[in-house]
C-alpha cells in the first residue's frame, strides 16, 4: 500500500544513495593523485513500482555500487608501449654512455690512429733522428691503449647491461606473485564494480611488469592470464611461475622458464629485453668489429715490419703483439718493441735508409682482409656505434610520445576530475539535504497523524 | 568527449622536450659544433675520423715539405761551390799546359789544385743534423783517403737514395749518392782532379791538358746532376701549394660535417629559449585553476 511509510522508505533509500554517491566522490578526490587509481562511479538504479489499490507509485532508487571506469583496450597498449618504451630506453642510455669511448677526446683510437699516422710521416722526412723514432714507439703504444681501453669499455658495458638481468628477472618474479594473489582477489569482487580497487591494483602491477618484459594478456573468469611474448606463462589464476637465470656461454646470463628452459632469444622488450639485447646482441657486435680490425691491423703492421731491416740489421721484429686470441685483440693488443733501435726503418740494411717506411705507413690506408683499410674500417665502427645510440634514442623519443597520447586518452577515461568532482560533491550534498527533509517532512506529518483527534490540535 | 583532467604529466613531458631542446641548442652554439658525440650525426663522426687522419698527415707533410726543401737546397749549393772549385781547377789547369810554367810555378798550380780536390772531398762529406748528404742511405762518412785508391779516396756509402713522403701517395727523392755525382765511372769528379794534381806535379802539357779536359767534362756532368736537386726544388714548392690547398678543402669538409652554421645555431637558441619560457608560462599558468577559486567556502 501507499503511504507515509512507503514516502519513508523512499527517503531512506534516497538518502543512502546520495551517501554512496559522495562516497565515491570523496574517494575520487582524495586518490587525486595516487597512480593507477581509475575513478568511480556510483550506479543508480530505479526501484520497482509499488502497484497497490490500483496505485501506481515509484519506488524510489537503490544504490547498485560504485563502478571503476576503464578502458581494457587501452590498457593494454599502454602496456605494449611501456615495454618498447623500457627496451628502448635501457638500450639508449647504455648506448650513450658507451659512445663516450668512440668521441674525439684525445685518447679515443681515432685519435691515436691520427698520432700514429703522422709520426710514421714525420719518422719518413727524418728517419735518423731519434726522436722522430721515439714518437713512433710512443704513437703504438698510446694506440695500443687506445685499443686497449676501448675494449674496456665495452666489455664494462655489457658487464653492466648483463648484471641487470638477475635483478630485472627478480622483479618480475616478484610482480607475477602479487599479480596472481590479485587475480584471486579479484573473483571476490562485485561484478557491479568492474573489478575496484582490486583491478587497479592489478593493472598497475601489471604495467610495472610490461616495463620490465614483453608480456601478453588474455582475460579469463579467473583474471588476467599473463604470459612472456613466446607464451611461457607466467600467470594462470592465481597462481605464478618464476623466471630463473642461469650463467650461459661467455658468462651472459640466461633467462629460464619455471622449467628450465631456456627463453632468452623470445624477450624482445621491457627493461629486461633491453639488457638482454645490449648485453648478447648489441655490444659482441660491437666487440667482433674492435677485435677483428685490431687483429688484422697488428698482422697488416707485422708483416710490413718484417719486410723491413732495424737499426740493428735484423729483420723488423713484431711491432705489435698479444692479437693472437681474436675474442680479445683488442683487449690484449701491446706494443712489442722494447726500443726504437727495433723499428725497420730502412729496406736495404744501411742505417740512414728509410725505403721501409713507406711500407709502414701504406699499412694504415691499405685494405685489410676484412676489405676495409684500418681507417675506414674504424670510421664504420663509429658509424655503428652511433647509429645504434641515435636509433635507440629515437625511438625512446618516438615511443615516448605515443605513451604521453595514450596516457591522456586514458586520462580522458579514468582520471579523477577535480571539477567534476566538486560539481558532483555539490549535486550529492543537495541530493542529501532534499533525502533529509523528506524523512523529516514524513516524521511532521507521522506526528501529526498520530495527534489527528486529540483535542489540542483543533 | 571528456578530456584528460590531468594536465601535469604532458605539461611536464612538454617541458622536459623544451629543455631539452634548449640544452642542446647552448651545446652547440657554446662548443660550436653540430656534432660532438657520434649519436648526433653518426655518417659525419664516421666521416670526421678520415678527416681528423689526414688532416695530422697534412700537417706533417707539410713538415716534410719544408725539411726535405732545406736538404736539398744545402745539397744544391754545395754542388754549386763544388762548381766554382772545379771551374778554377780548369783554370789552373789551362794554364798549367800553356808550356811557359817552370817547375815551381808547376808545384804551385799543382798545390792549388789538391787544395781544390780537399775542398771538394769535404763537400762530398757535407752532412746536415748527422746525415751525410751524397752518402747514399750509408751512414759511413761517405768519402775517406785511401792511399791505395788510384784516386787517393774510397767511396764508402752505398748506391740507394731516400724518399720522403710528402702527401699520400707522393714522395720525393731527396739525395743522390756521392758515387753518382763525385766518382762516377766516366766522370769521376775525384778521379780527375787527383790526376790533374798528378799530371801537373809531372809538369807533361799533353798530359795535363788531358787531365783538364776531364775535369772540364766532370764539371760539366756536376752542373748536370745539380738539375736533379732544381727539379727536386721545384717539385716540393709546387707540393707546398697544393698542401696548403687541401688543408683549406680538408679544414672546410670538417666544418661542414661537423661545424655548425652560427646563424642557424643563434637562430635555434633563441627559438628554444623562447619555447621553454612558454611552456614554463603554461605550467604556472593552467595549474592553480580550479571550480574551487570560484565557490565560496561552506559555511
Amino acid at each position: 500500500m501507499g503511504g507515509l511509510s512507503t514516502a519513508l522508505l523512499i527517503g531512506v533509500g534516497g538518502l543512502d544513495a546520495a551517501q554512496g554517491a559522495l562516497d565515491a566522490t570523496s574517494n575520487n578526490i582524495a586518490n587525486v593523485n595516487t597512480p593507477g587509481y581509475t575513478r568511480e562511479v556510483a550506479q543508480f538504479s530505479e526501484v520497482p513500482e509499488n502497484d497497490s489499490n490500483s496505485q501506481i507509485t515509484g519506488g524510489g532508487v537503490t544504490l547498485d555500487g560504485l563502478m571503476s571506469i576503464r578502458d581494457e583496450l587501452l590498457n593494454m597498449q599502454i602496456n605494449q608501449q611501456t615495454s618498447l618504451q623500457n627496451a628502448a630506453d635501457t638500450e639508449s642510455s647504455s648506448l650513450q654512455q658507451l659512445q663516450t669511448n668512440f668521441t674525439s677526446t684525445g685518447t679515443d683510437i681515432a685519435s691515436a690512429l691520427t698520432a700514429f699516422s703522422s709520426s710514421l710521416v714525420q719518422l719518413s722526412g727524418n728517419s735518423s733522428s731519434s726522436a722522430a723514432q721515439q714518437g713512433v714507439l710512443s704513437a703504438g703504444q698510446n694506440l695500443a691503449a687506445a685499443f686497449n681501453s676501448t675494449a674496456n669499455g665495452l666489455t664494462g658495458a655489457q658487464a653492466t647491461a648483463n648484471e641487470q638481468v638477475p635483478d630485472t628477472v627478480s622483479q618480475i618474479n616478484s610482480l607475477t606473485q602479487q599479480i596472481a594473489q590479485l587475480n584471486g582477489q579479484l573473483a571476490q569482487v562485485p561484478a557491479a564494480e568492474n573489478g575496484g580497487t582490486t583491478k587497479d591494483q592489478l593493472d598497475q602491477a601489471v604495467q610495472q611488469l610490461a616495463a620490465l618484459t614483453n608480456i601478453s594478456i588474455t582475460q579469463t573468469n579467473n583474471g588476467e592470464t599473463i604470459t612472456t611474448g613466446s607464451g611461457t606463462p607466467l600467470v594462470i589464476g592465481n597462481q605464478s611461475f618464476s623466471l630463473q637465470t642461469a650463467t650461459g656461454p661467455g658468462g651472459l646470463n640466461e633467462v629460464l622458464d619455471s622449467n628450465g628452459n631456456n627463453i632468452t632469444s623470445t624477450i624482445s622488450s621491457g627493461t629486461l629485453g633491453g639488457s638482454l639485447n645490449i648485453a648478447n646482441q648489441v655490444i659482441p657486435g660491437f666487440l667482433t668489429q674492435l677485435n677483428t680490425l685490431a687483429s688484422q691491423f697488428a698482422t697488416a703492421f707485422n708483416a710490413a715490419q718484417a719486410a723491413g731491416t732495424d737499426s740493428n740489421g735484423n729483420p723488423g721484429a713484431a711491432f705489435f703483439t698479444g692479437t693472437a686470441n681474436l675474442n680479445s685483440a683488442a683487449a690484449d693488443i701491446d706494443v712489442g718493441l722494447t726500443s726504437t733501435s727495433q723499428i725497420a726503418i730502412s729496406s736495404d740494411g744501411a742505417g740512414g735508409g728509410n725505403g721501409n717506411v713507406a711500407n709502414l705507413s701504406a699499412v694504415l690506408t691499405s685494405p685489410l682482409p676484412s676489405g676495409e683499410s684500418p681507417e675506414n674500417s674504424y670510421a664504420s665502427l663509429v658509424f655503428n656505434v652511433g647509429a645504434a645510440a641515435s636509433n635507440a634514442s629515437t625511438q625512446s623519443t618516438a615511443i615516448g610520445d605515443s605513451l604521453t597520447q595514450l596516457n591522456t586518452l586514458q586520462g580522458s577515461v579514468s582520471a579523477v576530475n577535480i571539477d567534476e568532482e566538486t560539481a558532483n560533491l555539490l549535486r550529492f550534498q543537495t541530493a542529501y539535504e532534499a533525502a533529509t527533509r523528506i524523512v523529516s517532512t514524513v516524521q511532521v506529518l507521522n506526528n501529526a497523524t498520530l495527534n489527528m483527534g486529540s483535542g489540542s490540535s483543533f | 568527449m571528456r578530456i584528460d583532467p590531468n594536465m601535469v604529466p604532458s605539461l611536464l613531458a612538454e617541458l622536459q622536450q623544451s629543455q631539452v631542446q634548449l640544452n642542446t641548442a647552448l651545446q652547440q652554439v657554446s662548443t660550436g659544433l653540430r656534432v660532438n658525440q657520434p649519436s648526433d650525426d653518426p655518417t659525419a663522426a664516421a666521416a670526421m675520423v678520415q678527416n681528423t687522419i689526414e688532416t695530422g698527415d697534412l700537417d706533417q707533410y707539410t713538415q716534410n715539405v719544408s725539411t726535405s726543401l732545406s736538404t736539398v737546397q744545402t745539397a744544391s749549393s754545395v754542388l754549386s761551390s763544388v762548381v766554382t772549385s772545379l771551374t778554377s781547377a780548369v783554370s789552373a789547369g789551362t794554364e798549367g799546359a800553356n808550356g811557359t810554367n817552370n817547375a815551381s810555378d808547376l808545384q804551385a798550380l799543382a798545390n792549388q789544385v789538391q787544395g781544390i780536390l780537399t775542398s771538394v772531398v769535404s763537400a762530398a762529406n757535407t752532412s746536415v743534423s748527422g746525415s751525410y748528404l751524397f752518402g747514399g742511405t750509408s751512414t759511413a762518412t761517405p768519402y775517406t783517403a785511401d792511399p791505395a785508391s788510384p784516386t787517393g779516396y774510397t767511396y764508402n756509402g752505398n748506391n740507394d737514395t731516400n724518399s720522403v713522403a710528402i702527401g699520400d701517395q707522393t714522395s720525393v727523392q731527396v739525395n743522390l749518392p756521392g758515387s753518382q755525382i763525385f766518382s762516377a765511372a766516366g766522370n769521376n769528379v775525384i778521379g780527375s782532379l787527383s790526376s790533374l794534381v798528378t799530371a801537373l806535379k809531372g809538369g807533361n802539357s799533353a798530359d795535363i791538358e788531358t787531365a783538364t779536359t776531364a775535369v772540364d767534362s766532370a764539371l760539366n756532368f756536376v752542373g748536370q746532376q745539380q738539375v736533379f736537386y732544381g727539379n727536386a726544388e721545384t717539385q716540393l714548392n709546387s707540393q707546398e701549394t697544393f698542401l696548403q690547398q687541401d688543408k683549406v678543402t680538408l679544414s672546410t669538409q670538417a666544418s661542414t660535417l661537423v661545424g655548425v652554421n652560427e646563424s642557424t645555431a643563434a637562430t635555434e637558441l633563441s627559438q628554444a629559449e623562447t619555447d621553454n619560457s612558454a611552456a614554463l608560462a603554461a605550467v604556472a599558468k593552467v595549474l592553480p585553476n580550479s571550480l574551487l577559486n570560484y565557490l565560496s567556502p561552506p559555511s
